[in-house]
């Protein structure tokens, strides 16, 4: 009994503090503002935040862009060490905005655009989050963020008001925390990323 | 003292999987795709331990590779056993991939594998739907495609449940070793 008790104990101290798993993030091919192809194993081996937004809706496009920024800056005070992190918001509307920035931290943003048929099965179905084009291009969406790790896998999901960019930026920190801790075939996601992914010779 | 008794018994004889190990298990979406014989879905195969590879037939090497080592893996491991494991290979082509060719393709293999298609609405949403994604590519001399797609394995325990995913070239006797570990969990 006192052995189980201990191995409970054990275990419990060592669970403390990691985000659950809450479901493989979608697979997808879009396009960055340069028209690149990004596909999502292109963010493998990289913590990534998510977020979505739309240009025709100018308000919570500016706070969505807002808490990114927020945590942009909450990130630089943190160690992140050689993982990357990268920002990323789906153009709801299709359009073209922001080009693509590195900042010197190493905090990637990056904006990813599809047409319709390409955007609803990766936004709705795939990251769970509603949004209703319009015919006249305006959109309709609810903000969210899904911070999603090294191996394609949702760790948490933000989806009611603009959540608060320190927890965002923590929740970055604790992946990339459980990425160091973790070693061998674990870690195979973050240092052979290339190995998650098959180019058939053309 | 008792965390150390604990710690003693924790730390004993830890097996490590050799692939990413999802501790606890990911509850893995359901899905439902044409086999030569028919629908099937993910709660057929409830209580077997669920290899998923999703690849397609013309694929020229990772596809092969990876579903012969899988099928090296399954010959490696007793009969009781392999009757309690079930390797799906889910067509990411199913434009030229009906149900019997890839069923034929997957058989090749192994005579228990079965292998999966479904109109391409089907496959986009269980593709995605396991973080894999894929996309036809032209050909250089444009007559043709071959499909660019995640190469990823992904397993499922007895319950349905994510627990490992191995990336490409885990060799097979590492996925012998950890479909035995997952068989007597």
């Amino acid at each position: 009994m006192i052995v189980l008790l201990g191995a409970v104990l054990y275990a419990s101290l060592f669970t403390l503090g990691v985000l659950p798993r809450l479901g493989f993030a979608p697979g997808y091919v879009l396009s960055d503002a340069s028209g690149n192809r990004v596909t999502s194993e292109d963010m493998r081996g990289s913590v990534s935040v998510y977020t979505f937004a739309s240009r025709a809706d100018a308000g919570t496009h500016r706070d969505t862009h807002a808490t990114l920024d927020g945590v942009q800056h909450a990130l630089t005070s943190l160690d992140l060490g050689e993982i990357p992190v990268k920002l990323v918001t789906i153009d709801l509307s299709g359009d073209v905005s922001a080009g693509e920035t590195v900042t010197p931290e190493g905090v990637q943003r990056m904006l990813l655009r599809g047409p319709q048929e390409s955007l609803r099965p990766v936004v709705r179905d795939g990251f769970g989050v509603w949004y209703d084009p319009a015919p006249d291009g305006s959109v309709r969406y609810d903000p969210a963020f899904v911070v999603v790790d090294g191996l394609g896998v949702v760790r948490s999901r933000y989806t009611i008001g603009m959540p608060d960019p320190e927890i965002i930026a923590a929740d970055v920190h604790s992946i990339i925390r459980e990425a160091r801790a973790v070693s061998g075939a674990a870690r195979i996601a973050y240092e052979a990323a290339h190995l998650f992914q098959c180019y058939p010779s053309r | 003292m008792v965390v150390v008794a604990g710690s003693l018994v924790a730390c004993g004889d830890r097996y490590e999987p050799h692939g990413t190990f999802l501790e606890p298990p990911m509850s893995a979406p359901d899905f439902t795709l044409a086999s030569a014989e028919g629908e099937v879905s993910k709660a057929d195969f409830e209580g077997q331990v669920v290899v998923m590879f999703f690849g397609f037939r013309n694929c020229p090497d990772v596809c092969p590779d990876t579903m012969s080592r899988l099928s090296r893996a399954v010959r490696a491991l007793d009969e009781h056993e392999a009757r309690d494991v079930q390797v799906l290979l889910v067509s990411v082509d199913p434009e030229r991939d009906p149900p019997d060719q890839i069923q034929r393709y997957a058989e090749t293999f192994h005579p228990s594998f079965i292998g999966l298609t479904g109109s391409p609405e089907q496959i986009q949403h269980v593709a995605s739907s396991y973080g894999i994604y894929f996309e036809q590519v032209p050909t250089n001399d444009g007559a043709s495609y071959t499909v660019d797609h995640t190469a990823a394995t992904v397993v499922l325990n007895r319950n349905g449940d994510t627990v490992l995913i191995w990336s490409y070239g885990t060799e097979s006797q590492d996925i012998a070793a950890d479909l035995r570990f997952l068989l007597n969990r």
